[in-house]
């Protein structure tokens, strides 16, 4: 592909959604009504073909391509362009950004349809889209923050889209803060990172990653990884992502599953070259994902409302990410990234035809077979449960296991995030089961939502479908065979791996996190279709434990309580001080300056003779100086 | 012949400043109105003598025309006041008188001192066309400026002294 | 070739401008004192044409700006006896002591 094609694809991309925001946002609350989705519909499709072209044109070649747009500031040695560097991780988000988008748009028109906000929706959703991707192709850290900002703007936006009720404010409020704490971190790891190399652009910088010590590097990469943990909700930063649920469905599905959160693994496997010299900071990052992959895990345990059940899953799904890239093996991270975008976006989009199927209720406590009323739904959801659970051949083994399996090859200790892992996928399978069983098995919970149910149109469903293929044959397209797969040459030239597969051991592995998931089902199976043992004597027995998971680990309380609670200390000290001393001061100047007023006005005569003088006077004064300076020469 | 050139210019210099003395000294506005129109003339002649023929034409047309003919329906429309008491404060008056002659020997003093001696050339052919060349060319864009200026000094004066329902 | 000193144009010209300046503060009725002000930029066209002369460059500045010093007058005078007429209407007087409402 010449550079001039290039160029012009990867223009498109970004700017086909920016198109339908701009008309959308313009014309959509008056003129376009409807319309509004078909046309954010079309524009995604134009980007996603323009982002399949991309990635044909440049299969062969190697080497980044950088599209620049034009040059944004250029102030001596700091220069920042709106430059796009397409190479094949960029290509790859571009890619799963744009087709995810595109599917979920589709379903969307039929989710939202009878919405009234529904011209505002296909407003944000493209602006959206236009962000992340410009997080994804930019070839410089401050382009990529603003990416950064912009998806958390739709994101807080789009939570917040029922902005009439007030839970959905809370949720957008919650997280547009957490997100803040995380942007800080990684705004001053952007900054480092300028003080440090004088370039923000990603070959730059990682051309002269010799120069920096290691302790700087070590401190630049864990403020990145603080901005990581704060979009991918992470440990400390998570607790936004499950109240985040209060947006649509679509919402959910597009931005926070698919890929809004995958932008921290992006980030952090795109400054690979980064971590991998800054000592610990990449054990750090695999201990907050291991971390964060179990604690969301055995919430999801106990959660019954479906989106939150969804939404921990997604929370310790971008922990195996992490852990991925924490063990550096970050092609096994964006291979589960992409794998995950596919089932995650897939279970979300089920778990919206089944609350559109009940006029809105989300609680698993009321559904219930509902199997034979949704039979697409069901067996779409079907296929997602179960590669979410890792049941081999679905997409989700084949991803997951290779990041566990490369925390256990890379040995010296990290055998044990390889076994909290494979726990992990056992409780996974446990709860996706859990879920699948309590919203289409058994007897309906609610007869009179049971009754009215019924299976959502095929603007929805067809969506559904083409998830529900991805979802099974992603993993063998992409990654057959383990760790030589296509996605492992694509992204082969962009980092460094082992070169020796030892496909006996990996077959070893493989099977002990197939059985797990198959035991986390079958137990699932037990307790909940056969009532043995009984999950309600279970939560008697372990009294402690299921409190705890309930109260998600009192975690929300503890920010609530105590880090809110301190700076709302802190807010009002600081209020008592500008009262006191700033407003203080200024209340004094002011009273200086109306006394000063009151005797200086007595200079204002209010004839203009007297001014005309003063004028005469100035000027006489002027010349009288300059005749004096010229005559002393 | 040299002799003719120093007597026009005499003659004219009178005429100006003759003329700006009237302005200032003539109780009556009408004849401080006319007494302007006169110096201005003189000065149309003072840019004729240094080979400015159009500017001295345009002095003759603004000046003379437009602006003297602008300040008589001012003192029309304002009403001929009889001149009154002389209530200035600050000893406005003999400090205006004072100051004035002090400068003016001051500048003039300056100028002789910085010999300014040198006699005024006069190119054959006229400034025509060099004016036209640097204000169309060189001076377009001011040029334009100066339009939008005219043209919010219009609208300003209208708005000024506009009615408030007519 | 005319031979008068650049010197007698230039001390016309200041004539002039204190003549005006002169009229400015003493003066009091308010037209006038625009007349005065016409007086001194009129000053200040003969200095600049002199010096135009004087230095005969291929373009002639000083020219030029004598032909924006018009443009200024006119549009001075324009708004100055606009504001004189609607100061009139308020308080039918051109006696600049007498209008004192801005006196601090």
């Amino acid at each position: 592909m010449d550079d001039t094609t290039l160029r012009v694809l990867a223009t498109i991309v970004p700017l086909a959604p920016l198109a339908a925001f701009a008309i959308n946002v313009f014309f959509g609350r008056w003129r376009l009504q409807h319309l509004t989705g078909l046309i954010a519909s079309a524009a995604l499709a134009i980007s996603a073909l323009a982002a399949t072209g991309i990635l044909l044109g440049t299969l062969g070649r190697h080497d980044a391509a950088i599209v620049m747009l034009y040059r944004w500031i250029g102030v001596g040695t700091f220069q920042i362009d709106v430059s796009f560097q397409i190479d094949q991780l960029s290509t790859l988000m571009m890619l799963v950004v744009t087709w995810i988008s595109f599917l979920i748009h589709v379903y969307s028109m039929g989710y939202m349809h009878d919405d009234h906000g529904y011209w505002r929706f296909f407003s944000w959703l493209p602006l959206f889209v236009f962000f992340m991707l410009v997080l994804v192709m930019a070839d410089n850290y401050l382009l990529m923050f603003v990416g950064w900002e912009g998806v958390g703007l739709c994101s807080y936006l789009l939570i917040g889209f029922w902005f009439e009720k007030p839970a959905p404010q809370a949720a957008a409020n919650k997280a547009f803060w957490m997100n803040r704490i995380g942007d800080w971190g990684f705004m001053v790891g952007v900054i480092l990172i300028f003080l440090t190399f004088g370039s923000l652009a990603f070959r730059d910088v990682f051309a002269k990653v010799g120069i920096a010590q290691s302790e700087l590097l070590t401190a630049i990469c864990l403020f990145l990884f603080l901005g990581a943990t704060g979009k991918s909700a992470q440990i400390p930063l998570y607790t936004w992502l499950p109240d985040a649920m209060e947006g649509p469905t679509p919402v959910s599905a597009l931005i926070h599953a698919a890929t809004m959160v995958t932008a921290g693994v992006y980030m952090t496997a795109r400054s690979t070259p980064l971590f991998a010299e800054a000592g610990p900071a990449l054990l750090v990052v695999a201990v907050i994902g291991t971390a964060t992959a179990v604690l969301a895990a055995t919430i999801a345990l106990v959660q019954t409302d479906i989106k939150r059940v969804m939404a921990y899953s997604t929370v310790s799904q971008l922990g195996y990410m992490f852990l991925g890239v924490g063990v550096g093996a970050p092609i096994a991270a964006m291979f589960h990234l992409a794998t995950h975008a596919f089932f995650k976006a897939l279970l979300f989009l089920g778990s919206g035809s089944v609350i559109h199927a009940l006029g809105g209720q989300q609680d698993m406590r009321h559904m219930g077979g509902l199997k034979p009323k949704l039979p697409i739904t069901y067996w779409t959801m079907l296929i997602g449960g179960l590669a979410l659970a890792a049941i081999p051949p679905l997409a989700g083994f084949w991803s997951k296991d290779e990041i566990v399996n490369s925390a256990f090859f890379r040995g010296q200790g990290y055998e044990w995030f390889w076994a909290i892992g494979v726990t992990t996928g056992a409780l996974t399978a446990f709860y996706t089961m859990r879920m699948l069983w309590l919203t289409f098995h058994g007897a309906p919970r609610d007869r009179h939502l049971y009754e009215h149910a019924h299976e959502s149109p095929r603007v929805m469903t067809t969506p559904l479908i083409a998830l529900a293929v991805g979802a099974a044959l992603a993993g063998l397209v992409l990654g057959w065979p383990p760790d030589a797969g296509w996605v492992h040459q694509y992204l082969g030239p962009l980092f460094e791996r082992a070169e020796a597969i030892d496909y006996s051991r990996i077959a070893v592995l493989a099977t002990i996190s197939a059985v797990a998931g198959v035991l986390g089902l079958g137990l699932a199976w037990l307790t909940y279709a056969r009532r043995r043992p009984d999950p309600e004597r279970v939560a008697r027995t372990f009294a402690p434990l299921y409190t705890l998971l309930v109260n998600k680990w009192y975690l929300d309380a503890f920010y609530d309580h105590n880090v809110a609670g301190a700076f709302r200390w802190l807010f009002g000290a600081s209020w008592a001080f500008d009262l006191a001393f700033i407003d203080g001061f200024v209340n004094k100047l002011a009273a200086g300056f109306q006394i000063g007023g009151r005797n200086l006005r007595r200079l204002q005569t209010g004839i203009v003779g007297n001014y005309a003088l003063t004028i005469v006077l100035g000027l006489l004064f002027v010349g009288a100086a300059y005749a004096y300076l010229r005559l002393r020469q | 012949m040299d002799f003719i050139a120093p007597l026009i210019f005499v003659i004219l210099a009178a005429i100006v400043v003759a003329g700006g003395l009237a302005v200032v000294l003539l109780p009556r506005i009408t004849g401080s109105a006319l007494s302007m129109g006169l110096s201005f003339l003189g000065m149309a002649g003072l840019f004729a003598l240094l080979g400015a023929e159009t500017i001295a034409f345009f002095q003759v047309l603004i000046y003379v025309g437009a602006i003297t003919v602008l300040i008589l329906y001012g003192v029309m429309l304002t009403g001929v006041a009889p001149a009154g008491a002389d209530r200035r404060l600050f000893f406005q008056k003999q400090a205006g008188w004072a100051l004035v002659p002090l400068k003016f020997v001051g500048v003039v003093a300056t100028v002789f001192a910085l010999s300014f001696q040198s006699n005024v050339v006069q190119q054959p052919g006229g400034d025509l066309e060099p004016l036209a060349n640097a204000v169309f060319r060189d001076y377009a864009f001011p040029f334009e400026v100066a339009s939008v200026l005219l043209l919010a000094a219009m609208i300003g004066a209208i708005a000024l002294v506009k009615r408030g329902d007519d | 070739m005319l031979s008068v000193p650049l010197g007698w144009f230039i001390a016309v010209s200041s004539a002039l401008f204190f003549i005006g300046a002169a009229g400015v503060l003493v003066r009091r009725n308010a037209v006038v004192i625009l007349m005065c002000v016409e007086l001194m930029l009129n000053a200040a066209n003969l200095a600049l044409v002199a010096f135009s002369r004087r230095l005969s460059d291929a373009t002639p500045r000083g020219s030029v700006f004598v032909i924006f010093t018009f443009v200024i007058a006119a549009a001075e005078v324009a708004v100055g006896l606009a504001i004189v007429l609607a100061a009139y209407r308020n308080q039918p007087t051109v006696e600049v002591d007498e209008i004192h409402e801005l006196k601090g």
